[in-house]
């Protein structure tokens, strides 16, 4: 296990099947998905040199997850749903799930990077279907998912937005000015998703700059936060918790299986 | 010279005046709001003021979202610690064309009692390079309103620069101001001064005592600093010999470099850049002793002029 910290299970849910038939429907569902976009990104990646590899395969399972279960499921309570990869150098993940899902062509992903593609290497805002805004550049999607989420407050919309942030992004000063934010103005339509693959740039992330605890600096911010391992099936049963706490910002910490 | 007016007063009555016309308007406050005068906007409406504390980072996401959720969100700090953003404001506001208002205030050398630290003199050459964004810098209390109502009304970034207090006023309340044009304050034959913000009264005082030592002088009020009125400004350089700016801002990349990369591939004209030399500012006990500091006053500006002009 990476230094610093723990990947202990937080849901009895390793190898075990799921006692709710129609969780374990879904969770078939993504399974599979997972295999078939796991094979799709290898294979892009190939072609792409690699670009962000780790961090792309590292935040697989949660955007296979939000995209095929948690988005679908705010349509069914009549909540709009979106997703802020924020970490946006995990971009060939992003394109691959959206062409699995048929929000863009498969052939469209060898545009990847072009001059004037839709596929910037870092996604951009307008460009393809459901990408908010353009990132690219750390630290600034938290700030502004709080902005959007306070607008349909303001609006009384039934607006979700989940914001992925990469652990090594945390880094960022801004990352916690707007983790109090969020807490300062009671914005609980907003759920942070950290990536805790345990590396950033230059290697492995406690070696870097301490990140540890994530938790704990979350909590003393006021957020609810949550921690489990980088799996389809603890995902699914955390976003479904979290969806029942309401009043204050929630965090999903997503721990990698760190190879170090 | 009368600069006993208030450009934050102004700005502050303004943003409530807005507040009543437009629902989507959200002012979104940084810890400044009892020295920028938001606290007018925040007293009125409160549901619709924010304040995310001292994060100007944060300042311009938030805002950034708020505008990507259909709100029209106006973001107030000093000119100097939106800066601090310049990033932000690049990668996620000017990107993405997103309708959020930045207003700049304490700008230039207004905030003279807190010296260098607090006095932008950098913010015009930083936020006009920037595609998408829309500058704006109203030279006293009358602009300054007017320009906060054009400002929202228009759709797309645009930062306004404004002073602490020490406004003239130059406009009578029925002017107009819009995007893209300028005011010719004056019309001659030999210099043409072209100024903003606070400079454009010295500029005034300036012009009047030239003419009366038998110049020539027109003088622009170039409030809109992008896009700004190329025709205007082609139209009275093409009169006079030497163009002169004058502004309260570093002199390397400000609307003195603009006017003269404008004029170099148009009308070559000799010209002169009057601001703050590179440097920083400095703390003073009033704006009048910062101003005679940095050689700004009306006396400087026409001596420095009439060597010139000897010289030609």
């Amino acid at each position: 296990m990476g230094r610093g910290y723990d990947a202990q299970p937080i849901l009895n849910s390793g190898d075990k099947p799921c006692s709710s038939p129609s969780l374990e429907n879904v969770y078939e569902l993504l399974i599979k998905k997972k295999i078939n976009a796991s094979n799709n990104l290898n294979e892009f990646l190939k072609k792409i040199n690699n670009y962000h590899a780790e961090s792309s395969r590292s935040v697989l399972n949660i955007l296979i997850t939000l995209y095929n279960y948690w988005v679908p499921k705010g349509i069914d309570l009549g909540i709009k749903r979106s997703i802020i990869l924020s970490k946006g150098h995990a971009s060939p993940a992003l394109y691959v799930l959206l062409s699995q899902n048929n929000e863009i062509e498969e052939e469209e992903l060898e545009s990847f990077a072009m001059p004037n593609s839709r596929l910037q290497s870092h996604p951009e805002g307008g460009k393809i279907p459901g990408i908010l805004f353009s990132t690219g550049s750390l630290g600034q999607g938290l700030s502004v998912a709080n902005g959007i989420a306070f607008a349909a407050k303001l609006n009384r919309e039934r607006k979700e937005i989940a914001v992925i942030l990469g652990d090594g992004e945390l880094d960022e000063g801004q990352i916690w000015e707007s983790i109090s934010t969020s807490f300062s103005l009671k914005i609980d339509n907003v759920l942070a998703i950290i990536d805790r693959n345990g590396f950033q740039l230059s290697g492995p992330t406690e070696e870097i700059k301490i990140k540890e605890s994530i938790k704990k600096k979350f909590e003393a911010f006021g957020w609810y936060a949550l921690e489990v391992r980088n799996d389809i099936k603890e995902l699914i049963i955390a976003l479904d918790m979290l969806s029942e706490i309401n009043g204050i910002p929630k965090a999903l910490i997503v721990k990698g299986d760190i190879q170090s | 010279m009368n600069l006993n007016y208030s450009y934050r007063d102004s700005f502050g009555k303004a943003l409530v005046k807005v507040g009543e016309k437009k629902k989507e308007v959200i002012v979104v406050d940084s810890d400044v709001s009892k020295s920028t005068y938001t606290k007018y906007f925040a007293e009125k409406f409160p549901n619709r003021f924010v304040s995310v504390g001292i994060s100007e980072q944060d300042l311009i996401g938030f805002s950034s979202g708020l505008a990507l959720g259909g709100k029209i969100p106006i973001a107030v700090a000093f000119s100097m610690f939106l800066m601090r953003a310049w990033e932000q404001i690049r990668n996620t506001i000017a990107r993405d064309n997103l309708n959020v208002k930045i207003v700049g205030t304490h700008s230039g050398l207004s905030d003279f009692l807190d010296g260098s630290s607090h006095q932008a003199i950098e913010d015009i050459s930083l936020i006009r390079i920037l595609p998408n964004f829309t500058v704006l810098s109203p030279s006293d209390i009358i602009a300054t309103e007017k320009l906060v109502y054009e400002m929202v009304d228009h759709y797309g970034p645009v930062y306004m620069r404004i002073g602490r207090d020490n406004s003239p006023k130059i406009y009578d309340e029925s002017e107009e101001f819009r995007i893209g044009k300028s005011k010719v304050l004056m019309e001659g034959e030999d210099i043409l001064i072209v100024s903003y913000g606070p400079m454009v009264a010295i500029s005034q005082e300036v012009a009047n005592s030239l003419n009366k030592k038998g110049f020539s002088i027109s003088l622009i009020d170039l409030y809109s600093i992008k896009p700004f009125d190329e025709q205007t400004v082609i139209k009275y350089s093409k009169k006079a010999n030497h163009v002169v700016v004058i502004e309260e801002h570093n002199v390397n990349g400000g609307v003195g470099d603009m006017i003269s990369s404008f004029l170099s591939s148009r009308i070559p004209r000799k010209v002169t850049k009057i601001g703050i030399e590179d440097s920083f500012g400095t703390s003073g006990r009033s704006y009048f002793e910062l101003i005679e500091f940095f050689k700004l006053t009306p006396k400087f500006i026409e001596d420095k002029l009439k060597v010139m002009r000897d010289e030609l």
